[in-house]
């Protein structure tokens, strides 16, 4: 498995400095991405999955912000020490990125032509009218109609699910091995949820570029991922692949988030109610205390003394299924 | 956009009328008698009478105004009460050194306030960041005429690189022309290049801050295209501005600094005007700077929908 990985993070640490002291925002991750496979990594909103995202294309604000421990490996080479001119050439050439926000993440003084093109330029060195071509090539690709025409529009003029189209043919103009989607859907209406994910999907089958899905939405996991790493308080608490932890998820927290799905297929009571979703009590800890032991204890029904104490170790719980967890054995008792 | 400009250049017409009416009746109102200054210090009332009576200002306020607009439909400013020459030939006469300092200015001004305060943004609260604003603040602080005298000691007298005060047209040749405009340039553009180069930084940090910066980066794209394409043409719809507003403060500016430099442009004119209470040619000046203003803001105005794809008229 490590030799097929083109992408390997290993214990990283990712820590800022606010007014109230170190926010450990990434607090010891490692996962590794497959050539062409899809992994999606999933947790709450501010349990790291972004600044993880970051860290990899090293665009954490210096000012505020650094990757304190650990290793990030691209095809066998370090990114963590390597210049910040090879990670120019590197960042939307070999690994791209796509972000939540379509509405804000293009720029709004240039033209969407202009936009795509210069990637091109900036990485493949082809001439502006070649890099202009390729911009077209890769909106038909979005299937974005009369790409010709848009090329010389405005983000303004598109909507919402066009721009999205537009940011995935940007970070697929230049073939890159990697594409990073933090939240690519979370901010688009749910009929084109479904049409970008789909393109996504699509698009890796037939460019064999890997794919890291950051998101909060265990729906989009299942229809879209092979792989899933669960983060919890800058910590991966659960490993598997997406069938094994559909079927039987191991960790409190994956339980927790998968009761607080809403289901169509439990049955619904005479008055034609169904059960209330359950939420997760409690609220993700301050990351500026360094957490002892197991960091979803104080939120956890199966906490133990020695979950607040010491922390859990990754195990082995099944084929290519890992967990952070003292109390599994109970734990898979109950279900 | 054409409709556009035409509309803008017909509502300017009020503007100007508001400004011919302000300006005569107040200086009207002001005290200070033309006729009196011409008459000489020892005239008795009568022969202070009998210039009035000739230069027309016995007539009553209303049929004064109501002749000089007819003459102004015409193209027609006036005469000069003391010099006997056209309004309009003295205007044009020292129009080249004004426009040549007030462009020579704002070249150096933007020259200098753009690469500062970019630099300053992208390198915010930084060492560089902190010189440069420390800099402007300075600029910003110091009397243009301080300033003015300065340069003229080291780089005209200390080290004669330059002319101490005056002008060379254009059309005696281009060096001396050049010459003669950098130090008022540099004395009045410093003033000038603070405000812009602060407001420059100010909009760029916002602009550095937005989403669509953080896809420029992770776009690996060189930083001084972030810098100059993606950030500075987000930001420029202010900072434009603020050259527009600095080109008015510019026109006041100019009166002092030609003067220290002793270059014949409308800033002297317009002293010598007013000192003497030279009442068609104050009125030609000021409604020349007034449609100048006009003239300048209706042109920023424009800037902006090439600068912002979003904004369109």
């Amino acid at each position: 498995m490590a030799e097929a990985s083109i992408l390997e993070v290993r214990d990283l640490h990712t820590q800022f400095r606010t007014l109230d002291g170190i926010v450990r925002a990434v607090d010891g991750v490692s996962f590794h991405v497959g050539r062409g496979e899809t992994l999606g990594i999933v947790g709450e909103s501010g349990c790291g999955k972004s600044v993880t995202a970051m860290s990899i294309l090293r665009l954490i604000p210096p000012e505020t912000g650094r990757i304190a421990a650990g290793s990030i490996k691209f095809e066998g080479e370090e990114l963590t020490t390597l210049s910040d001119e090879a990670m120019k050439r590197l960042r939307g050439h070999r690994i791209s990125m796509i972000f939540q926000e379509p509405m804000t993440s293009l720029n709004p003084v240039l033209t969407v032509g202009t936009q795509i093109a210069e990637n091109v330029v900036r990485h493949l060195n082809v001439p502006w009218s070649a890099a202009r071509d390729r911009a077209r090539e890769m909106l038909d690709l979005v299937r974005i109609a009369d790409a010709r025409r848009r090329l010389d529009e405005y983000p303004h003029q598109l909507s919402g699910g066009m721009r999205q189209r537009v940011m995935i043919a940007m970070a697929l103009s230049c073939d890159p091995q990697v594409l990073i989607a933090d939240e690519p859907t979370t901010a688009l209406d749910v009929t084109i949820q479904a049409q970008i994910l789909d393109l996504m999907i699509e698009l890796k089958e037939k460019t064999g570029t890997a794919i890291v899905l950051i998101t909060h939405d265990l729906g989009v996991v299942a229809e879209t991922t092979e792989r899933v790493v669960v983060m919890y308080a800058g910590r991966k608490v659960e490993e598997a692949p997406v069938e094994a932890l559909f079927a039987e998820p191991l960790h409190p927290y994956t339980r927790g988030l998968m009761r607080a799905i809403p289901r169509l297929d439990v049955e619904a009571d005479a008055a034609g109610t169904r059960p209330r979703l359950q939420e997760i009590p409690g609220l993700v800890p301050i990351l500026t205390k360094p957490i002892i032991g197991c960091a979803f204890a104080p939120r956890c029904g199966f906490a133990t003394d020695r979950c607040r104490s010491e922390a859990p170790p990754l195990v082995e719980g099944g084929t290519g299924h890992t967990v952070a967890c003292w109390e599994v054995e109970r734990l898979r008792a109950s279900a | 956009m054409t409709s556009y400009i035409v509309r803008r250049l017909f509502a300017t017409l009020p503007v100007m009328a508001v400004v011919a009416l302000f300006v005569f009746f107040l200086l009207r109102f002001a005290p200070g008698d033309p006729a009196a200054i011409i008459a000489g210090d020892d005239a008795t009332a009568e022969s202070i009478a009998a210039v009035r009576a000739k230069l027309g200002l016995d007539r009553p306020m209303v049929e004064q105004f109501v002749v000089w607009v007819g003459q102004l439909l015409q193209g027609d400013m006036g005469v000069s009460i003391f010099s006997n020459l056209a309004v309009t030939r003295l205007i044009a006469q020292r129009l080249e050194p004004t426009v040549a300092l007030t462009l020579s200015t704002l070249f150096v001004a933007v020259a200098l306030a753009i690469p500062i305060g970019v630099v300053a943004a992208w390198k915010a609260r930084k060492l560089v960041d902190r010189l440069a604003m420390a800099f402007a603040v300075l600029g910003f602080a110091m009397p243009t005429f301080v300033l003015a005298y300065i340069l003229i000691y080291f780089f005209a007298v200390q080290w004669q690189l330059l002319p101490v005060q005056g002008y060379s047209p254009i059309r005696e040749g281009f060096w001396p022309f050049v010459e003669s405009l950098i130090l008022p340039s540099v004395a009045l553009g410093i003033t000038y290049m603070a405000l812009i180069a602060r407001i420059t930084r100010a909009s760029m940090l916002e602009v550095l801050a937005q989403d669509y910066i953080r896809t420029a980066n992770s776009k690996g794209l060189a930083t001084d295209r972030v810098l100059l394409l993606h950030a500075l043409k987000n930001a420029a719809v202010p900072i434009v501005t603020v050259i527009g507003i600095g080109i008015a403060l510019l026109i006041s500016g100019v009166v002092i600094t030609e003067t220290v430099f002793n270059i014949p442009g409308l800033g002297r004119l317009t002293v010598d005007a007013v000192l003497k209470r030279d009442y068609p040619v104050v009125q030609g000046l000021i409604l020349v700077f007034a449609g100048a203003k006009v003239l300048v803001n209706l042109i920023i105005d424009i800037s902006y929908a090439f600068l912002d794809p979003r904004i369109r008229y």
